[in-house]
């Protein structure tokens, strides 16, 4: 080693020793002051208490601030009616333009008066020096009544979602409630059962999404291939998608774009395409959604219109990507001008076995958790309460 | 018999011409004494002197060169208070110095952390089409613009169903173990 190379190191290492500790420190914040919560004063729900759990912190570390949130908020329901579904809007400041988020608790049933705590649990990594204000902020979005009515600024949809899981809730319980009654408790446990095995059984990707850079209908790069979607008809939709297309490479899906015709008699304002992938194995997988844009469509009876989305979905498993080899699109969800919704019925969901790759509803998952651990006597007083 | 170390005829010159340091002399004289080899070069050495002493001058007007230079040096000396007076050379100059020793420490700091990249995390409010990432794992949703990120998490990791929507969002839900009720997490890219 000459003796630049040893002055140097000689140096750097002393400097790395005094400066070291300044960046490696912890500084404790307070993660109260970081935070914001907003309720409308006529808002049919009360803040009652914050509570901060174990790990919640809010450190500087070098240059940047991580905070670290895991609460429960316990809020009161102060209207007339019992609520059935509360979404909470979370932003952060740096992330202006978008990248926001919501905590949603669907599958309620809370009368006037009681109190429920919806845990939220945030982590968030930005630079130390946008310190002005609170780092989170928390407003509520909207809440579900069991009439179906709204309150709130639906600034997510979350009047179209809450209402989705709800309709979903009611179906899921008149198909167990139906079970116990015709073939007892004991009819309803095998349902119950087939219920966790497929939840058990559901392959479950990772995926990012991102923009995709590019518009919609540009020149197909050389390394994609244009693939075509293949279509599941559930009897009973009043919605049915006529060809479809996105542009594949490898593991990434890019630009979806389903044409649909409205065979109802009745205008349609949304519609969700279910998009099932299969792998280079011929397993399938529920890969996402292909929604229609929020703002424009109204879907007059016969018409058609072309749902399409700017965006490139990237599939992997355990880390290892997923070939994609085929597609599969359903109707699954449709919502009409006079704000009704229609959901696939059960009989639906069991025409196809490709449909058992789809999510159970909110209602069916937590039907079956209490069967899970608290037993059948449990379930069934479960399903009597309403 | 042995061999003997005789001194290096530099130093035998410097001792002829009595230009040497007295512990050296006294060494070389005590060397002399016994050496015939040493004594002949010293010898030599002094008549060497002796006859550069006094060496042949040519035939030239001295004291015409002497008033001839002079001439030529008060000549330039007027000419040069004719074009006007001359910044005096200072041997130290202040700000000089510092404007060196600042142009030192930059060349020197550059040298030392020339391999060196500071993690810095940009100030500005990034766009949301700026390589803005969504991604789900089986336990929270996350989006990264760079090194800020923002992450919904499933209360105590609890596993999650997913679902992906093209439009730009993933929702995440879990029972919550506490209470066992359903709690739905999502993020979106806008």
């Amino acid at each position: 080693m000459s003796i630049f190379n040893r002055t140097r190191t000689a140096v750097l290492a002393c400097a790395f020793l005094s400066v070291t500790p300044l960046f490696t420190q912890e500084t404790a914040l307070d993660p109260l002051s970081s935070l914001k919560i907003d309720l409308p004063p006529d808002a049919p729900l009360n803040l009652i208490s914050t509570s901060m759990g174990d790990g919640s912190r809010a450190t500087s570390r070098g240059g940047a601030i991580v905070l670290d949130l895991h609460m429960g908020l316990t809020l009161r329901n102060s209207g007339l009616k019992h609520i059935r579904g509360v979404t909470l809007l979370i932003t952060a400041q740096e992330f202006a333009p978008g990248g926001k988020g919501s905590v949603a608790r669907p599958s309620i049933d809370v009368p006037p008066g009681e109190n429920f705590t919806l845990p939220i649990d945030i982590r968030l990594v930005r630079p130390v020096r946008e310190t002005a204000g609170p780092l989170v902020r928390v407003q509520l979005d909207g809440v579900l009544f069991d009439d179906l009515s709204f309150y709130g600024p639906n600034k997510l949809n979350s009047q179209r979602a809450l209402t989705f899981w709800e309709v979903e809730a009611q179906r899921d319980r008149a198909y167990f409630k139906q079970a116990l009654q015709a073939r007892g408790e004991k009819g309803l446990q095998q349902e119950i059962l087939a219920s966790l095995a497929k939840q058990a059984d559901r392959p479950q990707l990772d995926v990012s999404l991102m923009r995709n850079g590019r518009a919609v209908g540009s020149t197909v790069p050389a390394t994609d291939h244009v693939a075509q979607f293949a279509f599941l008809n559930l009897p009973g939709a009043p919605v049915q998608p006529l060809e479809g297309w996105a542009a594949i490479s490898g593991n990434e899906a890019r630009s979806p774009q389903i044409e649909v015709v409205n065979n109802s008699g009745k205008p349609v304002r949304y519609v969700e395409i279910g998009w099932l992938v299969k792998d280079k194995q011929g397993r399938e997988y529920l890969a996402g959604s292909v929604p229609a844009s929020e703002t424009t469509m109204v879907l007059p009876p016969g018409q058609r219109t072309r749902l399409q989305q700017d965006t490139a979905l990237k599939f992997s498993r355990s880390g290892r990507p997923i070939e994609i080899d085929g597609m599969t699109a359903y109707v699954s969800q449709v919502e009409f001008a006079d704000g009704r919704v229609w959901v696939p019925s059960r009989r639906d969901l069991d025409s196809s076995p490709l449909l058992r790759v789809t999510a159970p509803s909110p209602e069916e998952q937590r039907l079956a958790d209490i069967y899970s651990k608290k037993g059948l006597a449990a379930l069934v007083a479960e399903l009597n309460r309403y | 018999m042995g061999t003997m170390n005789h001194p290096r005829d530099n130093d035998l010159a410097l001792l002829a011409g009595g230009e040497a340091g007295r512990i050296r002399r006294f060494l070389l004289d005590r060397h002399v004494r016994t050496c015939a080899d040493c004594q002949e070069t010293i010898a030599e050495y002094r008549e060497l002197r002796s006859a550069m002493a006094e060496p042949g001058l040519p035939d030239l007007n001295w004291n015409f060169l002497a008033a001839d230079m002079r001439a030529n040096i008060r000549l330039g000396l007027e000419a040069g208070a004719c074009v006007g007076t001359t910044h005096v050379f200072r041997r130290w100059n202040p700000k000089l110095g510092i404007a060196f020793a600042s142009l030192a420490f930059l060349v020197v700091a550059g040298f030392f952390l020339r391999d060196l990249r500071p993690l810095r995390i940009p100030n500005t409010v990034p766009t949301v089409d700026a390589a803005t990432v969504l991604r789900s794992t089986g336990s929270e949703v996350e989006i990264r613009t760079g090194s800020r990120s923002l992450a919904l998490l499933n209360h105590h990791g609890d596993a999650a169903n997913q679902t992906v929507s093209a439009r730009g969002d993933i929702e995440t839900r879990y029972i919550d173990s506490e209470t066992g009720a359903v709690t739905i997490n999502n993020v979106y890219l806008q």
